[in-house]
């Protein structure tokens, strides 16, 4: 706890990024009942008003919806699929890349092959394909096929990590003591490798807001009523000229998040590769 | 047989098969999934006779195995099939065209975005942990992390809605063609630049900060070479390395960036197609968009591993060691 405080303020910008983290996590929770207005009521007298006006703080859209309700209540879908998705596609990762790098041989191959065909696809393309071909997408199918899109790379990375371990002379006194495979990859192994994971991680938290935001630009995310930032981007992008405002302030919300997140996840790897 | 020729077969070969895999999977999704194509041609109100008739027309009657295999068939002699949606317009009349403004713009944006992130790379590199690096660092850091519709939306509304620079969505109007409107890629092109400098960049800064601290640099400035020419001769040479491959490795990023950039500007390439065909559940029209996407997505990897084996004389000369 010393060594983290002590970080900390060797980096004070990962503060500002933690700041911000924090500050939509508070948003996402208790936000839409602070906001004077709700995501979905049409204020008819004051379509496309500019910042300020009749109490909407950021403005509203053309259908006279509050920019800062809207805003505030979109963070929870995304902040909820990008936290499961990094969460899942590290999980899956970890079990798909231990089992490969650990058993070796054919097992690994095939994996090494069947991750190939995976990646030979851009992550974008694949979930919005898949996405937009089931259509009428929710938080379950977003975080499913994000994740599935993503455990190529979590995978490799955890293969990775299990390999630099495996020779290790911990790893066989276990063997030998008769442990079984399973006791040796999750309980021997995974502790000495939860630094590389826990980096990847953080960094999958930032890639997947990225990737939420795109697809629901896209228009194959988060289906309305529920507002979606990157969905508010495009839906108001016709009115860029006569309300900014409109698409400004979700593009800003997207942009505090990612930087944020990615400031935080440098932070972490800097720390946790210092320990070792 | 040579490393590269093997490296070659190999890849051709797995991008083979990830091509049959990927076509076969989206032909069964859109099968299995609720919803008539025929029907959404026609609309709502159409004649149930009308339906069954349209049906039977584009062939959508025969069992899903018999369309699969009819349209691999068709495929292998350079047949991409007619569009569903846009009744029944070759899509190789369409396509190519796409595919081409698609190229354009992604040339556009790599000649924009490789000289300036290698250069401003070095350039932090070189003055590691000073303000400039540090300007450049943060600016690279949160550069990478926004989507391109975000640093899109920002560019837009600087250039093309205050200060009226260059239009706000990059349509090619009726008649003419791209080379006649150039002034509708900066934006897109840009939008593409903002994403991928925080990568080459970063790259670039801590690949040159570990070469200028290796032993052969700093016996060339004891030396009392110039500090330019050691910088520009002997540093960039191997803080080259690195940053090509990871050109490479976001070449996905670019083309999912793609798709992305082609949506909120408008603009006519081979992404905004592809968005098209998804909403409109054109299979055809959907296959041929990501096969072609998934090969030059593929190419160019490969593409990057023979260059940079290329460069690197000892991955060269070491044969198979790897």
């Amino acid at each position: 706890m010393k060594y983290l405080l002590y970080q900390l303020k060797k980096h004070p910008l990962a503060i500002a990024g933690i700041a911000v983290m924090l500050v939509w996590l508070f948003l996402a929770f208790f936000g839409p009942n602070l906001v004077p207005f709700t995501h979905t009521q049409m204020d008819s007298d004051h379509q496309m008003v500019a910042p300020g006006v009749n109490g909407h703080l950021l403005g509203t859209d053309s259908l006279g919806r509050d920019i800062l309700a809207r805003v505030v209540y979109g963070s929870r879908s995304i902040l909820t699929v990008a936290l499961m998705t990094s969460l899942f596609s590290t999980v899956i990762g970890v079990i798909i890349g231990f089992s490969a790098g650990y058993f070796g041989g054919k097992a690994d191959t095939a994996f090494l092959r069947a991750m190939d065909i995976l990646m030979a696809i851009p992550p974008l393309v694949l979930s919005m394909v898949i996405l937009g071909i089931l259509g009428d997408s929710n938080i379950g199918s977003l975080t499913i096929i994000v994740s599935i899109a993503f455990v190529p790379a979590t995978a490799r990375v955890a293969r990775g990590v299990l390999l630099t371990e495996k020779s290790q002379e911990y790893v066989s006194a276990a063997r030998i003591r008769g442990e079984s495979h399973l006791y040796i990859m999750f309980v021997e192994i995974l502790p000495n490798t939860t630094g590389p994971i826990i980096v990847e991680a953080t960094a999958r938290f930032a890639y997947s807001i990225m990737m939420v935001a795109s697809l629901g630009f896209l228009g194959v995310g988060m289906q309305p009523p529920t507002p979606d930032w990157g969905m508010m981007v495009i839906e108001n992008k016709p009115i860029i000229s006569n309300a900014p405002w409109a698409v400004l302030f979700p593009a800003l919300a997207i942009a505090s998040l990612v930087i944020a997140i990615s400031i935080f996840s440098d932070f972490v790897s800097k720390v946790l590769i210092h320990e070792r | 047989m040579n490393r590269i020729t093997r490296l070659v077969l190999q890849r051709l070969g797995s991008l083979l098969a990830t091509l049959v895999i990927m076509s076969f999977i989206i032909f069964m999704l859109v099968e299995i999934m609720p919803g008539d194509v025929a029907q959404m041609i026609l609309g709502q109100s159409a004649t149930e006779e009308a339906v069954a008739a349209l049906r039977e027309a584009r062939g959508l009657n025969d069992p899903v195995l018999q369309r699969y295999v009819r349209w691999v068939g068709a495929l292998a002699t350079g047949d991409l099939g007619e569009s569903i949606y846009m009744q029944g317009v070759a899509i190789n009349s369409i396509l190519w065209r796409r595919v081409g403004h698609s190229l354009v713009l992604a040339l556009a944006a790599f000649i924009l975005f490789v000289p300036l992130s290698i250069f401003l790379g070095v350039l932090a590199g070189v003055k590691e942990k000073k303000p400039t690096d540090s300007v450049i660092s943060f600016f690279g850091l949160a550069t990478m992390a926004l989507p391109e519709f975000v640093s899109g939306v920002i560019l837009i509304t600087v250039f093309a809605v205050t200060l009226d620079w260059f239009p706000i969505v990059s349509v090619i109007p009726i008649g003419e063609t791209l080379f006649g409107n150039l002034d509708i890629l900066v934006l897109p092109a840009l939008s593409i630049t903002f994403v991928m400098f925080g990568y080459v960049s970063r790259m670039q800064r801590s690949s040159m900060i570990s070469v200028m601290n290796s032993d052969y640099v700093r016996a060339a400035i004891l030396k009392g070479m110039p500090r330019r020419y050691v910088i520009f001769r002997h540093a960039l040479k191997n803080a080259l390395l690195p940053t090509i491959t990871i050109i490479g490795m976001n070449m996905g990023w670019l083309f999912g960036g793609l798709v992305v950039v082609e949506t909120l500007f408008g603009f006519p390439g081979m992404g905004s197609l592809l968005m098209t065909a998804i909403k409109t559940r054109d299979v055809p029209l959907i296959e041929a968009c990501v096969l072609l996407i998934t090969v030059i997505y593929s190419l160019s990897t490969m593409v990057t591993d023979i260059m940079y084996s290329y460069l690197n004389p000892r991955i060269r000369y070491q044969g198979g060691q790897r």
